[in-house]
């Protein structure tokens, strides 16, 4: 376990375990809140591409085709967020 | 200055438009300014981009939905069929679908936002907007002749080119940010960069297929826009207001060409009173085109003693307009 070579190996990770555990809790709610602000981006996004499916429709119908299958997976969630959400705005921002 | 001497000073412009309210003759004009220019040796392509689409009527020919069908030396013409245009694109949507999930069928939403999708009003004139683009990119031909849609039609499809292309950067921004907040989350987590936005790639695409379009209708070198009017008040007052818009969207108005003037020989013989006071009418109508547009009419062509349909009366026509 603690041969010549493993040595140095060993203190190293534990070394950056600790480095990440202390630089994880500062950035872990960072990327929360960025995650989240980029999911708004996302739902945004959708509406302003595919509005039709709530009846608002925004683009040109022809060119929001071509970008349908990227957002098949989003367009679930993103109905469940746009009903869910009291004013449309909240979604945005 | 006449039609011919303006074609044959500006050879740069290789895009031809016929702009009018509907019936003036712009798909006839467009006819025959396609075949007066095969036979000058140009190598021609007319084209349509209204849906309902008569060059099939004038040439006497089957061509719609057909590709660019050779009508005779030089020449070539095609109708746009945009029903089998969007449907083909729909499978295309489709069967992207199917293969990036590995999805046995198209979930049922997805399927009616595309059928939804398709039956839009935008739909027919926004397929056909891009299938021009697919047309002229190919760049074979020395010149291309749009046979255009009437007027409002043809400002909607002008209007489109602006309207999508600002839309379309707006989105384009609000996708770079996007990608910000996923290079940030990446950083903080020390992750690999996330692999290339593909929906960025696409409004790319789009955006430039959208801007080779609307390059083209107000490129003032490359293209020729003319416009046709008949000697009747309500044409006038329209094509009076259509050239102000068509100004404010910078494209390039070549000239006006009057089309059904009643040829003043007449006058000599003996007509009944209902064609004098026809010609009389016109005279007055002519009067009021000469003072608004002046120099900038290019070409009176006369009433034809029976339809333009077939190559030879679409010779006979252009051997007046290019008198």
């Amino acid at each position: 376990m603690t041969g010549p070579e493993g040595a140095p190996t060993t203190e190293k990770s534990w070394l950056d375990v600790v480095r990440e555990a202390l630089y994880g809790m500062a950035a872990h709610d960072m990327s929360r809140a960025a995650l989240r602000t980029r999911a708004s981006m996302e739902h945004l996004f959708i509406l302003i591409t595919m509005g039709d499916l709530l009846g608002i429709p925004i683009l040109p119908p022809y060119y929001s085709l071509r970008l349908l299958p990227y957002v098949v997976p989003q367009i679930s969630t993103w109905k469940r967020r746009m009903l869910r959400e009291k004013d449309v705005a909240d979604a945005m921002f | 200055m006449s039609l011919k001497e303006v074609m044959l000073q500006h050879p740069e412009r290789r895009y031809i438009m016929f702009g009018g309210g509907g019936g003036v003759g712009k798909t006839t004009f467009s006819a025959a300014t396609a075949y007066w220019l095969a036979s000058q040796g140009k190598k021609v392509l007319v084209f349509s981009v209204d849906p309902q689409a008569s060059l099939t009527d004038i040439f006497k020919r089957d061509i719609f939905g057909k590709g660019p069908v050779q009508i005779m030396n030089n020449l070539w013409a095609q109708e746009i069929d945009a029903d089998t245009h969007i449907r083909t694109y729909q499978q295309e949507v489709r069967q992207k679908i199917l293969d990036m999930y590995g999805l046995p069928k198209v979930p049922e939403e997805i399927e009616n936002y595309i059928q939804a999708a398709s039956a839009e009003p935008a739909m027919e004139e926004s397929a056909i907007f891009d299938a021009v683009v697919d047309v002229v990119m190919k760049g074979d031909y020395d010149y291309y002749i749009y046979d255009l849609v009437p007027l409002g039609h043809a400002l909607y499809y002008l209007s489109m080119a602006k309207v999508y292309d600002e839309w379309i950067n707006k989105i384009t921004k609000l996708r770079e940010e996007m990608r910000e907040y996923e290079e940030m989350v990446s950083r903080l987590r020390h992750e690999k960069v996330t692999e290339q936005d593909q929906i960025l790639n696409e409004l790319l695409y789009i955006k430039n297929r959208i801007n080779t379009s609307a390059r083209i209708l107000t490129d003032k070198t490359k293209t020729g826009f003319f416009f046709v009017v008949i000697p009747e008040a309500m044409v006038i007052n329209d094509t009076r207001k259509a050239a102000q818009t068509f100004a404010q969207f910078d494209v390039p108005i070549a000239g006006y060409v009057v089309n059904r003037v009643i040829p003043r020989e007449l006058l000599g013989q003996n007509i009944p009173e209902y064609l004098r006071r026809r010609i009389a009418m016109q005279d007055q109508h002519m009067a009021d085109l000469h003072a608004a547009f002046g120099e900038r009419i290019l070409a009176l062509v006369p009433e034809m003693e029976r339809d333009v349909t077939g190559l030879g009366m679409i010779e006979k026509l252009a051997a007046t307009m290019f008198a």
